[in-house]
């Protein structure tokens, strides 16, 4: 492992960062959180012109040919800023379920719209009986004519306000269909798709999507009919590294305020960072962050080299324990920071939504520690 | 920044099991312990190592080590624990071997390095005193210039594996009129010198690897003072600012980690292997998740001690601490997976006339040897927050890096 930045890396991280400390300081966040939108067109665009969008997509579809340490080297510098555009949603769950899913033709058709910013799609897989698990879906898709018919909804579609396009994930149901779960990319206009839009804690919108009746042609089903799944499982593992990667990003800013808080607030006469519990407190919660960033280390490893079963356990472990590792360490920002950390006006607190909103995505820290639990019972019974 | 596998140290580790193959005696193999081996197979292995060239693995060529980088170390320590290879004197390669290397005359190193080559001398560390644990400086062992010997009184504490060492390094007074840092010279005594005593203090796992260390009187010769007089304080900076990167002891961890899961695997609760329980086998999975981040932290620190980056010395101080509870958090939870049986010290001795009649065939099975070393090895561990800097002194560290108080 070499874990000095080449000098391309330290390019892309320097150019987020300023992005991140110039536009996004606190009041410009929060007044784009009041505005409801989920963040702003301009900067989505931004994104695009910077690279951003297109650094870790094939070169075939239009993108820089990038790897995920590129993905969360800018996720986690979002996250020290708490940006609440899209990124995590659309550029890396969706863009990256696409390029795993589709042909080599339908990359070629679709990729290069979402690597320079002119399409933007979401990935609907979440059921309300999914519990973050790609492989439960009671969405169908029923094959019909030269096409198919999609009935069934989905929950917490992270970016679908202002998304071009949905992949959807259903289970193939029909003559000779094998019960297999497909992708479709459906039209976000297309007849009979409707979506009730939601606000998260951090600011970010979701929404749910119901499909009465949607009829799609074959070009829509993306890649193999019996490909969805490991596509899906796919495009989680990088969601999850850049989810790790913005709260290792969030955790080092929630530190770094309160390292600078204690410098400066003073009681009993002199600055609260010369008691020892609270000194001793703040160094807990850094060697937390440091063994989350590790953990994430370990995931980008084995996305780059494991087997997918390897790097499905991976996922797990890291979204488990970074997860954990993020809410303890913005928790206990708050707590250090005493009252002030408790105001909406004041941003430590919303590190903290951040962290709950995160662990909540994708299957939460218990559901994850099940399935690499699940993982050792098969490997030690066996 | 680059995760892919690195074929070249995939390369080297298939050299190290290769060498482990044909040169590990079976009788120095399979190993289980995690406390330090037995002198004579100490030494015998130091002599393998050094035949091959292998008998300084963390030194530079320049001062007759392999010159491996520090992943490669990480991979040498890694497979050999995973071979049961003997623990090589960790006092003479990771502590007083660069000490000397760095600050010591021609003629210290010709007396001392080609012994600690061959296996010969063992070394043990002479700096804690009842006063002066975390407070190092404070120390009150005295050296008084007569002629040309220093006559050293005082008495040291902790002195690990003294019962068995051939040589001391010794943190001692020679100025008591001098700031508490600049008073303290750095020498290297023979345990054989008259005036010297060795107490043993059993500690809670009921075995001695502790001693108490007495001077009384004990005439060392002044050419065995390393750096000048008063250079003591810098000498064990420098000496405690190596090796950041070993003080988690992955191998340990890879190990006590190892040995859960066998016992998950071969322990029946019901009609069932222990790993079936989910309670169990949740915990596992979480413990198993901080060994692979702490694995990636281990290597993190390497690279920076590889970068002399400054980063390193609060770096290190966080895996000291993540690495050290873990050791202790998974040690415990071995010995809970194995039930009751983790809760037996030994044998009793024969019991009162009335009791039922005893087995006297009781020779201990190896399963119930294992278990009581096990749970002798988990009371040890508590030891691994406090020495080397206890996890409070660590947090110290971290907090003024970060705070700059």
């Amino acid at each position: 492992m070499n874990f000095n930045l080449t000098e391309e890396q330290q390019l892309l991280q320097d150019s987020v960062r300023r992005f991140a400390e110039r536009s996004y300081a606190f009041a410009a966040r929060t007044a784009l959180v009041q505005a409801g939108q989920g963040g702003s067109a301009q900067n989505w665009q931004l994104f695009a012109e910077n690279g951003w969008l297109a650094a870790a997509l094939p070169e075939a579809g239009g993108g820089l040919g990038g790897s995920v340490v590129d993905t969360a080297l800018i996720a986690q510098q979002l996250g020290r800023a708490l940006v609440i555009e899209p990124y995590l949603g659309c550029a890396v769950l969706a863009a990256q379920t696409l390029a795993a899913a589709a042909s080599a033709e339908q990359q070629a058709r679709w990729l290069p719209g979402l690597a320079c910013g002119e399409q933007r799609y979401a990935l609907a897989f979440a059921e309300a009986a999914s519990n973050g698990d790609p492989s439960i879906v009671e969405m169908q898709a029923l094959r019909s004519g030269d096409g198919y018919v999609l009935n069934g909804s989905k929950t917490l579609v992270l970016g679908a306000n202002g998304a071009s396009g949905y992949i959807v994930s259903a289970r193939l149901h029909g003559a000779q269909a094998p019960h297999d779960i497909a992708l479709f990319l459906v039209d976000a206009t297309a007849p009979g798709v409707s979506a009730r839009a939601w606000l998260l804690h951090d600011g970010s919108r979701a929404a749910d999507l119901h499909f009465a009746q949607v009829r799609v042609g074959d070009e829509a089903l993306l890649g193999a009919p019996a490909g969805g799944l490991a596509a899906l499982r796919e495009g989680l593992a990088h969601a999850v590294a850049a989810l790790c990667a913005e709260l290792v990003g969030a955790m080092e800013k929630a530190i770094e305020m309160t390292a600078e808080y204690l410098k400066v607030r003073r009681q009993f006469g002199v600055p609260i960072g010369s008691f020892q519990a609270l000194q001793h407190r703040l160094a807990d919660m850094v060697a937390e962050l440091e063994v989350a960033r590790s953990m994430l280390y370990a995931l980008l490893a084995s996305i780059e080299n494991d087997s997918a079963a390897q790097r499905d356990h991976t996922v797990s472990m890291a979204k488990s324990l970074v997860g954990r590792a993020a809410k303890y360490v913005c928790g206990q920002a708050i707590q250090l920071h005493g009252g002030i950390g408790m105001t909406e006006e004041y941003a430590v607190g919303h590190y903290f939504k951040r962290a709950v909103v995160a662990d909540l995505l994708f299957g939460n820290g218990d559901s994850h520690d099940a399935a690499s639990a699940a993982v050792l019972q098969r490997a030690l019974m066996s | 920044m680059d995760f892919r596998h690195d074929s070249n140290l995939h390369d080297f580790r298939e050299q190290v099991r290769s060498f482990l193959r044909e040169r590990l005696p079976a009788d120095l193999a399979g190993r289980k312990s995690g406390s330090r081996s037995q002198r004579p197979d100490l030494m015998r292995w130091q002599r393998i190592l050094d035949d091959h060239g292998w008998g300084a693995p963390y030194w530079s060529k320049e001062h007759g080590g392999t010159g491996w980088t520090v992943q490669q170390r990480l991979v040498f320590d890694e497979e050999c624990a995973a071979a049961g290879a003997p623990t090589q004197d960790n006092f003479a390669q990771k502590l007083v071997g660069p000490v000397l290397n760095h600050f010591a005359t021609p003629e210290q190193k010709a007396e001392h390095l080609p012994a600690i080559f061959k296996g010969e001398r063992l070394w043990c560390q002479g700096f804690s005193e009842p006063g002066a644990g975390s407070d190092l400086a404070s120390l009150r062992t005295q050296a008084a210039l007569d002629g040309d010997h220093f006559v050293v009184d005082g008495q040291k504490i902790w002195t690990s594996y003294a019962h068995q060492a051939d040589w001391i390094f010794l943190l001692v007074r020679t100025d008591p009129a001098a700031k508490k840092q600049l008073g303290i010279s750095f020498l290297l005594v023979d345990m054989k010198t008259p005036g010297i005593t060795v107490r043993p203090i059993v500690s809670i796992d009921g075995r001695h690897h502790l001693n108490e260390t007495f001077f009384d009187k004990v005439r060392v010769p002044v050419r065995n003072l390393v750096g000048g007089q008063g250079e003591g304080w810098k000498l064990t900076k420098f000496l405690l600012n190596n090796e950041h990167a070993s003080t988690a002891d992955l191998p340990t961890l890879f190990r006590l980690l190892r040995l859960v899961k066998e016992t998950a695997r071969q322990r029946r609760v019901g009609d069932a292997p222990l790993v079936r329980k989910s309670e169990f086998a949740l915990r596992l999975a979480r413990m198993e998740a901080e060994v692979q981040a702490i694995a990636v932290l281990v290597q993190r620190v390497a690279a920076m001690e590889a970068d002399h980056s400054p980063q390193a010395h609060a770096m290190g101080s966080i895996l000291k601490i993540r690495g050290t509870e873990l050791q202790q958090r998974l040690s415990e939870f071995l010995v809970e997976a194995l039930g009751e049986r983790g809760a037996v010290s030994r044998l009793a001795p024969a019991g009162a006339t009335g009791d039922a009649a005893e087995d006297a065939s009781a020779d201990l099975q190896a399963s119930e040897r294992e278990a009581q070393a096990i749970a002798a090895e988990m009371f040890f561990r508590r030891a691994s927050t406090i020495y080397g800097g206890s996890s409070e002194i660590q947090r110290g560290i971290i907090a003024r890096s970060i705070l700059d108080l």
